[in-house]
């Protein structure tokens, strides 16, 4: 076991180097053999990796503690589900999930129907650098298949805070979201390479860039709903720097997926456009760095980690690389594009959804980084924390709203106002409705209000615009409501599953705007028969109860509660003694609603009869995973159907055009 | 004189309670103030597992109840562990430029994307010039729009 893992992660190191080589030779010397050669390390690069995932997996399911890695991050009692999930745990196992996600989704690329167009030797040579880089750090600093000095009769176990279902799913799509991005970068270079000045790298990476962006997505919310479960602190998102690492590609990608629309239609901002995919991939590269290098504190890192230095390296290897290629191209890359109609359109609203999403990505990148360079030119440290960024967000993130409430309505080319006016009506009068209801309502906070009447604003906008497609295609074809409705958004699935990601985005707003705003909290002693009170619920502490499971020491809180007067049954918070952890962990109980979570943490006792709860009631928390939900269901709607604009319009308009 | 003395002891009993009232972690100005405190890096942590969270909630309160107002608890953290003590960055000039760099960012992102703007639809303009555009005349545009809208009819 132990010599197939060593073998093949050098292997690998072997295969990269060798892919690499036998591409530049068919490159140069224009033969098919090298280059099908090429090809064939590439699939034996996805072969070795699956064996060495398939073997750290069987060596961690059964327990096998003469390797390190096993020892470090689980022990017998640890669930199987754990165990398997310990995979991605430590550093050694995620840069192993890593290479094995890029190696299959270049043989996924490589092999693809496009496996003949010239960019793809230079595609998969790009990849196969990454590639050979991860396995290179395994080899020299993180063998996941590195043996103990003396075999432990037990692990250490795997920390409280991974043994959440979260565990199974977030990393894992993190990860998948930024090797994703792998692709669509390789593409972009290797067009630059080629000179290969049109749309279509765009084209062919559609589909890979909304993938990566959609396991972004997923991986981000899933891991706010981890934390809001597994943290205790009773929020979702702390602008922790590793929280932030995985926001800042989120937020370059958005911009590139819009931006890249003017290039297909325009064939203008192929500069901006090839820039933002390359950010979007050294971002990533930070977010790794920033994990494994220490530099910054963060419950996500890792502990005990010297590999910052090899991620610095390749980033700014990377960085150069793809800086050198841009420079090079620029001329030939600012030919051919065509103008702007006029300043009234969509293009230029699009323009200025990018400058929203790049500005907030630099505000993400500056409060994250602040401290450490606050620390290097003054010598003294300077937090930026979540009020900070709080504060310097939210006004960024209206602005966004409210332009993606403009946006759909403005033409085209150029937008006749007084057309656009009318359309705005509708929602305009939604934005303004909102704004009477709550305030009649007596809700205050004037920024919420303002936020809230924004958000929904925004989703008038895309109602109303779904409703004139339907109204439209009725008009035309006499089709019941459903069936129009189902017809037009099967006919231009980019379009409204885009639609259909704002609608996730306007209710993940809503959910924010309302938790921070009108959470309310209470920290409150009780003895057994007691009641606390928070807003329209009443909680009667009964008694703690201990018991153990798994070998675990677990303390249980018996709450009656009741909402409005009405019993709505029990909730039981829980406190977990490890056998292997110093810590306890919280079990946090929460009872949901369509409008607000109850959220009970039991904190402290001081004898069996007397406990300390922490009690929040977060309103319209569970809307952000509805939010969250919709947004994947529009991305994967939109991924599945649409072909790019860019063939519509070299189909009708020719070649002439579009710069080729 | 009796009446002195029932409005004495009337406004004694109203006034002594909201001076002896004693602050704890669910007053609104503790809460206030917590919310300011990075607590050397464990401020988003849970209370109930977090040692150095709980001496600083003892301490505030402490410091509460000892009369001490919010600005002077806060200052005292300051002067004992510099702008560090605090969440977000405060006045002085690395305050300046912590809170100032994302407004200059999109203040000069906003210049470039208004210039960038610019170029692109003057060069429209110029173009514009050597190609006519419009309707020759309102039978054209007529025209126009009904095969516009059967082009329409046929797509769906």
């Amino acid at each position: 076991m132990y010599l197939i893992g060593n073998i093949a992660i050098y292997l690998g190191v072997v295969i990269s180097l060798y892919g690499i080589i036998a591409n530049i030779i068919g490159m140069k010397r224009k033969s098919s053999k090298w280059l099908e050669s090429g090809r064939g390390a590439v699939l034996s690069l996805a072969f070795i990796s699956s064996i060495a995932s398939f073997m750290l997996l069987y060596i961690l399911g059964t327990s096998q503690f003469q390797y390190k890695y096993v020892a470090s991050y689980t022990n017998e009692s640890l669930p199987m589900v754990y165990k398997l999930t310990a995979f991605w745990a430590g550093n050694a196992g995620s840069l192993l999930l890593w290479a094995f996600l890029l190696a299959l989704y270049a043989a996924m690329v490589v092999f693809s129907k496009e496996k003949k167009n010239p960019m793809m030797p230079y595609v998969s040579s790009i990849l196969m650098v990454n590639i050979l880089f991860f396995f290179t750090v395994m080899a020299l600093n993180a063998n996941p298949f590195e043996m103990t000095d003396r075999i432990p009769a037990d692990g250490k176990g795997l920390n409280p805070m991974l043994q959440n279902p979260g565990m199974i799913l977030h990393p894992v799509t993190l990860y998948m979201g930024y090797v994703g991005l792998a692709v669509p970068f390789a593409f972009g270079i290797a067009a630059l390479i080629l000179k290969k000045m049109d749309s279509e790298w765009i084209k062919l990476t559609r589909r890979w860039t909304l993938l990566a962006w959609l396991f972004l997505t997923l991986g981000n919310v899933i891991g706010g709903w981890w934390a809001y479960l597994e943290l205790g602190w009773g929020g979702y998102w702390a602008w922790d720097p590793v929280e932030n690492a995985s926001f800042l590609p989120w937020l370059t990608v958005s911009a590139f997926l819009h931006s890249v629309m003017i290039q297909e239609r325009k064939n203008m901002l192929k500069t901006w456009n090839v820039s933002l995919i390359i950010l979007s991939y050294i971002l990533t590269l930070f977010g790794t760095f920033l994990v494994r290098s220490g530099i910054l504190t963060s419950v996500h890192a890792f502990g005990d980690s010297n590999l910052g230095t090899y991620f610095l390296v390749f980033m700014a290897f990377m960085m150069l690389f793809s800086l050198y290629i841009v420079m090079t191209r620029y001329g030939l890359i600012k030919k051919d594009s065509s103008p702007i109609e006029a300043y009234f359109s969509k293009e230029s609203s699009f323009l200025l959804n990018n400058l929203i999403l790049v500005a907030a990505a630099f505000a993400v990148f500056w409060g994250t980084m602040y401290p450490l360079i606050s620390e290097t030119f003054t010598g003294t440290k300077v937090n930026v924390g979540a009020p900070y960024f709080n504060k310097v967000m939210a006004p960024i993130l209206l602005a966004l709203i409210v332009l993606m409430g403009i946006c759909p309505l403005i033409a085209w080319q150029k937008a006749v106002f007084e057309k656009f006016m009318k359309n705005t009506l509708w929602p305009l009068a939604m934005g303004v409705v909102t704004a009477i209801i709550l305030f009649a309502a007596g809700i205050d906070g004037i920024y919420a209000v303002v936020g809230l009447s924004a958000t929904s604003f925004m989703l008038g906008t895309h109602l109303l615009e779904f409703a004139r497609g339907i109204s439209a295609r009725r008009k035309a074809t006499k089709e019941n409501v459903l069936k129009a409705a189902f017809k037009l958004t099967m006919k231009n699935q980019r379009r409204y599953g885009g639609y259909i990601v704002h609608i996730g985005i306007a209710l993940i707003a809503v959910g924010v705007i309302a938790s921070h705003s009108y959470s309310t909290e209470v920290l409150k002693t009780v003895v057994a028969g007691n009641s606390i009170t928070i807003g329209e619920y009443s909680l009667k502490f009964n008694e703690l109860t201990e018991h153990t499971k798994n070998g675990n020491g677990i303390v249980v809180a018996d709450i009656d509660v009741t909402y409005k007067g009405k019993d709505i049954g029990k909730i039981k918070p829980e406190k977990i003694f490890y056998e292997t952890w110093p810590e306890p962990s919280t079990e946090v109980a929460i009872k949901t609603n369509w409008s607000q979570d109850l959220y009970v943490v039991l904190s402290s006792w001081e004898t069996k009869d007397k406990v300390t709860f922490m009690v929040k009631v977060n309103p319209f928390v569970s809307w952000i995973w509805a939010g969250g939900i919709i947004m994947v269901i529009g991305t994967a709607f939109a991924l599945a159907g649409g072909r790019p604009t860019s063939f519509r319009f070299q189909k009708n308009k020719g070649t002439a055009q579009t710069g080729r | 004189m009796k009446k002195k003395i029932i409005l004495t002891t009337l406004l004694l009993l109203i006034v002594i309670p909201g001076l002896t009232t004693a602050f704890t972690y669910n007053s609104k100005e503790f809460k206030h103030i917590i919310s300011q405190l990075d607590m050397q890096g464990h401020a988003d942590h849970e209370l109930s597992t977090c040692s150095v969270k709980k001496i600083y909630y003892d301490e505030v309160v402490e410091m509460l109840n000892g009369g001490k107002t919010e600005g002077q608890i806060i200052q005292s953290y300051v002067d004992e562990y510099g702008q560090a003590a605090l969440r977000t960055p405060g006045g002085g000039t690395s305050g300046w430029i912590a809170w100032g760099m994302p407004a200059a960012g999109f203040g000069i992102g906003s210049v470039i994307v208004g210039v960038w703007l610019r170029k692109l639809t003057r060069k429209k303009a110029e173009m514009q010039l050597e190609t006519k555009s419009g309707w020759d005349s309102e039978i054209e545009k007529e025209i126009a729009a009904k095969i516009f809208d059967e082009e329409r009819r046929k797509l769906f």
